[in-house]
């Protein structure tokens, strides 16, 4: 019998650093969300905690450090228990909450608008409670190595915390997001743990800027194309125009992509501590690669079910010795098939595209994330212990009623 | 004892890696099936475990394809990694489903989810928007109003400035007449404002604050004036129980409970719009009902036929309103075939009616789109 325990592919030089890998198939995705979408849409959604569970345990498994996976022990009957809890307790808020600052509206300002506002703006601090508890569960639910990750509960201070940042970030025109993003992430990586050891965030939210430079510079030419536009001609602001509008997205990308390199690579664990080499570009071609690909393929399902269906309708008028067809009969929209089929491509439409989105984008960005990560500092590892579990009992059903939109 | 739950142990052994679940070390182990415990040992330099066959289980859904992670049933901690699927055939119930521990509690929140939604969309809602809606002032109520018809004028309409109104003098003052027979009928006359729209849409309705839109479609397709005042009627009966305003507030308070049931899935907003319909619906049916027979209290008095609205009925019947079976559960007006039955049933023995506008009168209402502007004199 061979003694070959599974061990990591190509294990590192230096034993002290651990590397990270992805070794999911796209295929083997493709067909579990594909499978998990499809009961989701039959059972009017109510798969979608066991979908969610499922997705998550491939996910987490699939990102190994060191040859050692993640592991998702998240159970979707708490999930759904706690989606049922949070709906108790939103029903009433939301029901009666909008009911009166309807009437109130009505009332004072003769106008639905205030009321749609009120209520939008109320929901903003549950929905920042919801997105840090729906984080605490998630940690609760994650191991490695056998051990749990943890999140202090803290959700209200999060949520105070978002609000007042979002505002600085509101009235500085966008100049103050680093400070948001910086100290919203310190807030959340400050209670986090991994078994007995605490995580600190280190840095300072100014190092963060230099991720924002080709977001400030598509922000430049976005207002230089606006001022030209109004002083000269319009034909002059063409090319800062062009300029703003392809820079901008690459800038948000870039944002996103460095700063959580600078926030990864300043987080400590006792001395563990993580490296990170991502691509801003390679991200962005995922993006822009993913959503053309699943646009391009989608616009040619349903232009080929549009087809069809009008053969088909060509066909029937045929066999009752009509040889005319009308089109019109198609835009009518009481037709029992037309309905039916109408029904049937909206949820497959639907359902392709969450399907694709998890396989062509969500998938590869966390591929090229997951290559990329080092930890460093590994000898620190053994001497750390398991914590108690994190009951939560109302999962992250908060998020859920609120379509939060975690993606995975 | 049964073969096919206990196959035979093989004599080979396994290499894995075991987790304790304290440690964060992998524990290299030897495992084994021990055919006479029915069990599977795990033997590490410091430890032997013994997990019974029928205790473990499979960790599902894992993208590795190739390696097998197991764990003892009822334990939620300790793990064992092995590189290959060899030993899968030697555990029965590697892929039995965990039990619902939680089973009565889940009962019990799921009653309650869908009780306090229940409650707070068909009873809570409901009833303080009843009571509220006597407490906006009528300055308010009909500026609602207005905002509401402008956006059902935009709506209707690939205009920007939306579908015209109908304003021809004559036609005008013919509305004007039949709304004062109407009106003089009444005990206590509430504030209308009414509209013709220039729109082929056979309908009317009745907005916030006293705005009644009638459409040409309507006027086009009565055939005689009474018809139209029996609609007109009907529309004054919602205004005085002030239905309007109570549905804009009920659909204010519910739309957004409804809301999170559905989350994210399937795009949400279809599925929560259809909802929203069928209690609309609900709603409505009631109402519906009530602005009928104050319709024909109305008409009866006024010297018109209530059975003018069931010649209307009829009409709107013959040009397709009439849906039976699921669909007819997302309409907010009941079944047609009845409302006819007592519309007719309302007229008194021995009625006589009285003429309620001349040859002339009629044919200037018919003709009020002659003339259309993107404001109306009557607001």
């Amino acid at each position: 019998m061979p003694d070959a325990a599974p061990a990591p592919p190509t294990p590192p030089a230096n034993p002290n650093v651990l590397a990270g890998e992805f070794v999911g198939l796209r295929r083997h995705l493709f067909w579990l969300a594909f499978k998990t979408g499809i009961l989701t849409v039959l059972t009017l959604g109510f798969y979608r905690f066991w979908m969610k569970t499922r997705l998550r345990r491939w996910y987490w498994s699939a990102i190994r450090i060191g040859g050692i996976p993640l592991e998702y022990v998240g159970d979707p009957i708490e999930k759904l228990l706690g989606f049922l809890v949070a709906v108790v307790i939103l029903a009433f808020y939301i029901g009666v909450v909008n009911l009166l600052l309807m009437f109130a509206s009505f009332a004072l300002f003769q106008g639905n608008f205030a009321a749609y506002l009120l209520s939008f703006l109320g929901v903003i601090p549950i929905w920042f409670y919801a997105q840090y508890r729906a984080r605490r569960y998630v940690l609760a639910r994650t191991r490695w190595r056998g051990l749990r990750f943890g999140l202090e509960p803290a959700a209200w201070g999060y949520a105070w915390r978002s609000l007042l940042y979002w505002g600085l970030t509101l009235v500085s025109a966008g100049l103050l997001w680093p400070l948001m993003t910086f100290r919203l992430e310190k807030y959340k990586t400050d209670r986090t743990s991994w078994g007995t050891a605490r995580l600190t965030q280190g840095g300072r939210w100014t190092m963060l800027y230099p991720s924002a430079k080709w977001l400030f510079i598509g922000i430049v030419a976005g207002l230089a194309t606006a001022v030209i536009a109004f002083s000269s001609s319009p034909d002059n602001a063409l090319l800062p125009g062009l300029a703003a509008i392809l820079v901008l997205p690459f800038g948000l990308v870039y944002y996103r992509v460095d700063s959580l390199r600078r926030l990864t690579e300043t987080k400590k664990m006792q001395e563990i501590t993580l490296k990170m080499r991502p691509s801003s570009l390679r991200v962005f071609g995922i993006y822009v690669g993913g959503y053309l690909f699943a646009g391009i393929l989608l616009g040619l399902i349903m232009g080929l079910v549009f087809f069809v269906t009008i053969g088909a309708f060509l066909g029937t008028a045929e066999n009752f010795g009509t040889d005319t067809f009308d089109p019109e009969i198609l835009f009518q929209g009481n037709h029992p098939v037309l309905i039916a089929i109408g029904v049937a491509t909206y949820f497959a439409v639907f359902l392709l595209w969450s399907v694709l989105m998890q396989t062509y984008v969500t998938m590869p960005i966390m591929r090229h994330y997951a290559s990329v990560l080092e930890l460093h500092g590994a000898d620190n590892i053994k001497d750390i212990r398991q914590r108690p579990r994190d009951e939560h009992i109302e999962a992250e059903g908060f998020a859920e009623a609120l379509d939060v939109g975690a993606s995975i | 004892m049964s073969d096919a739950l206990f196959p035979p142990a093989r004599r080979d052994h396994h290499t894995g890696r075991f987790f304790d679940g304290i440690v964060p070390m992998p524990i290299k182990a030897e495992v084994w099936v021990d055919a006479s415990q029915r069990a599977l040992i795990i033997e590490t330099t410091d430890i032997t475990e013994t997990w019974p066959l029928l205790d473990v289980r499979l960790i599902p859904d894992q993208a590795d394809k190739a390696r097998l992670v197991l764990r003892l049933h009822g334990d939620p901690l300790r793990r064992l990694v092995l590189p290959d699927h060899r030993l899968l055939p030697d555990l029965p119930h590697a892929t039995r489903r965990a039990p619902v521990i939680q089973r009565s509690k889940l009962f019990v929140w799921a009653a309650a989810a869908v009780a306090s939604v229940g409650l707070i969309a068909f009873v809570l809602v409901p009833l303080m928007a009843d009571q509220l809606a006597e407490f906006i002032p009528p300055e308010g109520e009909h500026a609602l109003g207005e905002v509401t018809l402008e956006q059902i004028r935009g709506a209707l309409s690939e205009n920007v400035d939306g579908v015209h109104f109908c304003t021809k003098a004559p036609g005008r003052s013919a509305l004007d007449q039949m709304q004062n027979r109407l009106t003089q009928a009444m005990d206590a006359p509430p504030q209308l404002t009414v509209h013709v729209l220039d729109h082929p849409m056979v309908n009317a309705f009745a907005l916030p604050g006293g705005h009644i839109v009638l459409f040409k479609g309507l006027i086009d397709k009565a055939a005689d004036p009474e018809e139209i005042a029996a609609v007109f009627a009907h529309e004054i009966g919602h205004v005085v129980s002030r239905d309007p305003t109570r549905h804009a507030l009920r659909s204010a308070g519910s739309i957004g409970v409804l809301g999170l049931l559905f989350g994210d899935f399937a795009g949400g907003a279809m599925m929560l719009l259809l909802t929203e319909q069928l209690i609309a619906a609900q709603y409505s049916r009631d109402a519906e009902a009530q602005a009928d027979v104050f319709a024909y209290q109305v008409l009866q008095r006024a010297g018109i036929s209530p059975a003018e609205l069931a010649d209307m009925f009829e009409r709107f019947r013959s040009l397709g309103g009439e849906i039976s079976g699921i669909e007819a559960h997302f309409m907010s007006h009941p079944a047609l075939g009845d409302r006819i039955a007592q519309a007719r049933a309302a007229v008194p023995t021995g009625f006589e009616s009285r003429a309620l506008l001349s040859q002339s009168q009629w044919a200037d209402l018919q003709t009020i789109c002659d003339q259309t502007s993107t404001f109306d004199q009557a607001q």
